[in-house]
């Protein structure tokens, strides 16, 4: 089937099987390897993307669901302007290691940041992330680069700026 | 002591914008799939392979036992194949590989081939191995055993007021990277060249150079890992092999990408293990005697099971002095997947088993397991079962007595009594124990460990590790060696080493790509190695790379150089080592390792120095049990690390914490069994590892003690922090319900027996 979808805010046209996973299209016929597959079953937050502005598993995510959607990858959040300090909070709290876990993790980060309206506990923090699987880190250093996020007012505010850009410039 | 400043990874960036390249990511031209096809039966003698001629056999390339030279893959005993011929000895092996550009059409062929087999009995049972009439390996289904003796049993026997015995047994474990085994094998004339990810690339190409027989030129690549934890250690040299036959028979580059479900099912794992261990104590708790029985279930083959059972066996004293011990260690085949490295490579089998002895010893004598511990911890100058003297580095007592103070243990354990007392009652009576939220059984357990540093025994005289560092014509030294980062964070602490040693900026520091055309054999990537003994390579190199500079600028101006800070300065001339470097870029330095000569073993009678040194640690795990659910928690978890120094402390921290989840999650999540001979999992849904809702709060410490012969005092840090952190959990359960626990996963339906 022929789909029409938005990537990183540009529109692609493809014929695609329609059973195809959000997850190869990106992936294998877009070129946007910064997505993993860690199951291919909805089980670990790897290939966590957001699809109309709401964060999915992509390999969950068939072909003909995706006509007229728009999907941001880490590909996409690179340009947004809190993407700095995003990068910022992980790699000086030390949260990286093998990084195989963290494209889905950064998504879920602008997500959760996004959504947030009251004061940010480490329990919520840690409620909010049970989907995105690490197995390297033991997640201290993680939620604490998120937490310190959520802590910063300007970052919250300029997130929602950048998904104002992002998103309702297009509707 | 101080935290050294934050040393942020150089890896990181890259990986946070997704632009680092893990071998999935790789646009290959013309790449085509590998397929496998499997036995269905843990033991058959296979009949007859059928291809079927409706299919079009053309559009794919099969692979069978027959097209292979040299059908066995190098590893201790070379009795694995890659592909089975006659016999099939596990529920997975593979048998036939095929491959081709598509992958739909790949599974159409591989539904054109039939196999037939003739079932035959199998061994599933480790305990039944050795006397089994299956043969597996051997006459007795032996891969090895190990018999390590110090002291008299006997004067242990007549001196001892109390005998405790346990019998202990710990379950498969798996890796379970995030990123799941990926290799690419891609054709040259005369050459192969594999790139993946992968731990040890010269394992694989000395794999691929006996498989091939020396008839192909055979160049290895290490790609960006995702994880590893052992799990590509041995592995990876089975599906190169089988992309590499694959790549030469079709010509195309071919690709082994398992998807998780093949990965979890068909890869290594931890070995299971049996112990049977007495203990002859004084009625106040100091262990006279121990004599230890452990079994590993070692699967269908020997893969790396020798060295794990001798480090499980070197390991089984723990962080105890005991001065007659006798320790009996037994390597089995099964019909069973071989389970191979994972990060403590038989440690937490053996720390476990001894640690529940310790605390039945306290139950059975009515002692605090605190008490019993302390009584018997190791100190320096005290010998260990090989009778090797500890002479430097020793802290087993000061990691203890560290985590039980930062923990408040002792009040935390009577407070937690007395918030018991009347959940368990009502439990005993059959009442129902909850009448509020908070009305949770706590407990606190501790546990120490400690983790034989470098390979064991001679191990690191006969692989004598070898670097080079050359200096490039920016003036900037370049390392090269075989050691991988797979996130445990090497690329950044060999450059904080080097860049140290030599005095210069961490960024003027480069570490090449592990290409083993390149790069010189500096040992695996393995038992927490990399840091203490290629790290320290890395100084000598250093120390020799400024000599050297010293000499030539001598030569040159007929005046001494005193280097200090960066710089060369004599008189009045100062010049700073970059601008050194770049004057005389053809500098190459090499370095091999052999242990300081004060370091020997005796692995005939396994006696001696088992390991140069060892990393010591103890922890402390706060656990919560819901009396209604008897669903386990870990909410706090302490845990000192004495690693010598910390070349990196943020990642010492971080490897800390991630391998203590790892050791939790062996403790009360991570639950495969072989159903038989096949494994009852399929993925993250039903083989559970911790998530964010199942981490505890971590309370990490680092002590310093150093080594004398580590880069700066460095020892080993890697597998440490998961061996000792199942036990400190389980104390927690003996703590709460007095009784016996002595098999991990301890699952809610286990407490739940104790009362119903
Ligand atoms: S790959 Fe999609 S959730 Fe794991
Ligand atoms: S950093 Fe390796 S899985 Fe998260």
């Amino acid at each position: 089937m022929k789909i029409v979808l938005i990537v990183n805010r540009k529109p692609y046209k493809i014929n695609v099987e329609p059973k195809r996973r959000l997850l190869d299209i990106l992936r294998d016929d877009l070129n946007f390897i910064g997505t993993k597959e860690g199951c291919g079953k909805g089980e670990c937050g790897a290939c966590t993307v957001l699809l109309n502005g709401r964060r999915v598993n992509s390999c969950l995510v068939p072909a003909f669901q995706l006509e007229g959607s728009t999907v941001i990858t880490v590909e996409g959040l690179r340009n947004w302007k809190v993407f700095k300090p995003i990068e910022r909070a992980f790699i000086e709290n030390g949260a990286v290691q093998c990084g195989f876990c963290f494209p889905g993790f950064v998504i879920s980060t602008v997500s959760f940041l996004k959504e947030k309206s009251s004061p940010v506990t480490l329990d919520k923090i840690k409620t909010a992330f049970g989907g995105n699987i690490c197995r390297c880190t033991g997640y201290t250093k993680i939620l604490a680069a998120i937490q310190e996020l959520a802590d910063q007012k300007d970052i919250i505010d300029q997130i929602q700026e950048d998904w104002k850009n992002e998103f309702n410039a297009r509707k | 002591m101080k935290p050294n400043p934050k040393n942020f990874r150089v890896d990181a960036a890259e990986k946070l914008h997704g632009k680092t390249q893990y071998i999935r990511d790789e646009k290959i031209e013309g790449l085509w799939y590998g397929a496998t096809i499997r036995s269905p039966y843990p033991r058959a003698r296979i009949k007859d392979i059928q291809f079927n001629p409706d299919f079009d056999w053309d559009t794919v390339t099969v692979v069978t036992a027959k097209d292979i030279l040299n059908n066995y893959v190098s590893m201790l005993e070379n009795d694995m194949p890659f592909l089975a011929d006659k016999i099939t000895n596990y529920y997975g092996e593979a048998i036939v590989i095929l491959a081709g550009p598509k992958k739909d059409n790949l599974d159409e062929a591989k539904k054109h081939i039939k196999i037939q087999f003739e079932e035959l009995p199998a061994i599933l049972d480790m305990l039944e191995s050795e006397t089994s009439d299956v043969k597996i390996f051997g006459t007795n289904n032996l891969f090895k055993d190990i018999l390590i003796k110090n002291g008299d049993l006997e004067v242990a026997k007549k001196e001892a007021d109390e005998i405790v015995h346990i019998e202990v047994r710990t379950g498969f474990q798996e890796q379970m990277y995030m990123e799941p085994q990926g290799i690419v094998a891609l054709p040259e004339k005369d050459r192969v060249v594999i790139r993946g990810s992968i731990q040890c690339p010269y394992y694989v190409k000395g794999a691929l150079d006996t498989m091939f027989d020396g008839k192909k030129e055979i160049t290895v690549i290490h790609v960006p890992t995702g994880g590893a934890f052992g799990g590509k250690e041995d592995y990876p040299s089975i599906i190169a092999g089988h992309a590499a036959l694959l790549a030469v028979k079709s010509g195309h580059p071919v690709a082994f990408f398992f998807d998780r479900e093949e990965d979890i099912q068909f890869t290594t794992k931890r070995h299971p293990s049996y112990h049977n261990d007495t203990a002859y104590v004084t009625k106040d708790g100091k262990i006279l005697g121990l004599d230890i029985q452990m079994v590993l279930d070692s699967g269908a083959y020997c893969t790396l099971s020798q060295v794990v059972l001798a480090r499980a066996a070197l390991t089984a004293s723990n962080c105890y002095y005991i001065p007659n011990i006798r320790i009996r260690a037994k390597a089995v085949a099964t019909n069973i997947v071989p389970p191979g490295a994972f990060r403590g490579f038989g440690g937490p089998q053996a720390v476990f088993a001894i640690e529940m002895l310790i605390e039945k010893i306290a139950n059975q004598l009515d002692l605090s397991p605190v008490d019993v511990r302390r009584k018997n911890l190791i100190g320096l100058g005290q010998q260990t079962p090989t009778g090797q003297i500890l002479k430097y580095s020793v802290s087993g007592k000061e990691t203890f007595e560290d985590v039980l103070e930062r923990s408040d243990f002792e009040i935390k354990y009577l407070d937690f009594k007395k918030n018991n007392i009347p959940i368990l009652e009502k439990l005993s009576k059959g009442e129902y124990p909850k009448q509020k939220r908070s009305d949770v059984l706590r407990g606190i357990g501790i546990a120490p460990s400690q983790h034989g540093a470098g390979f064991t025994g001679t191990g690191e005289n006969v692989i004598k590790g070898k670097i080079r560092v050359e200096i490039n014509k920016n003036g900037q030294p370049v390392i090269y060696s075989a050691q991988t980062e797979m996130g445990q964070g090497e690329v950044t602490a060999f450059q904080i080493i080097l860049s140290e040693a030599l005095q210069i900026r961490r960024d003027d520091v480069i570490v090449a790509e592990v290409n083993t055309d390149f790069v010189p054999n500096s040992g695996p990537t393995v038992a927490s190695r990399s840091t203490m003994v290629v790290g320290s390579l890395l100084v000598d190199a250093a120390n020799e790379i400024i000599r050297e500079f010293q000499n030539r600028l001598k030569e040159n101006g007929k005046i001494d150089f005193e280097y200090r800070q960066g710089y060369f300065y004599s008189g009045e001339k100062i010049i700073s080592f970059k601008e050194t470097a770049k004057m005389y870029s053809d500098l190459k330095v090499e370095k091999q390792y052999e242990h300081p000569p004060i370091i020997q073993f005796d692995d005939v009678k396994w006696k001696g120095d088992a390991y140069p040194t060892y990393s010591w640690a103890a922890a402390v795990a706060e656990v919560e049990v819901d009396p209604v659910t008897f669903e386990i928690k870990v909410t706090k978890f302490y845990t000192t690390h004495e690693i010598g120094k910390a070349i990196n402390y943020d990642q010492a921290v971080a490897q800390i914490q991630g391998g203590s989840l790892q050791g939790i999650g062996y403790a009360l999540y991570e639950n495969i069994r072989a159903e038989n001979g096949k494994f009852n999992v399929q993925g993250f849904s039903d083989y559970i590892i911790p998530t964010t809702t199942e981490m505890p709060d971590f309370e990490v410490s680092i002590l310093e003690n150093p080594y004398p012969f580590g880069p700066f005092g460095a020892k080993g840090l890697g597998e440490l922090p998961l061996v000792g952190a199942a036990p400190a959990v389980v104390s927690a359960l003996w703590m709460i319900f007095g009784r016996e626990f002595n098999e991990i996963p301890v699952l809610p339906e286990d407490v739940f027996s104790l009362f119903y």
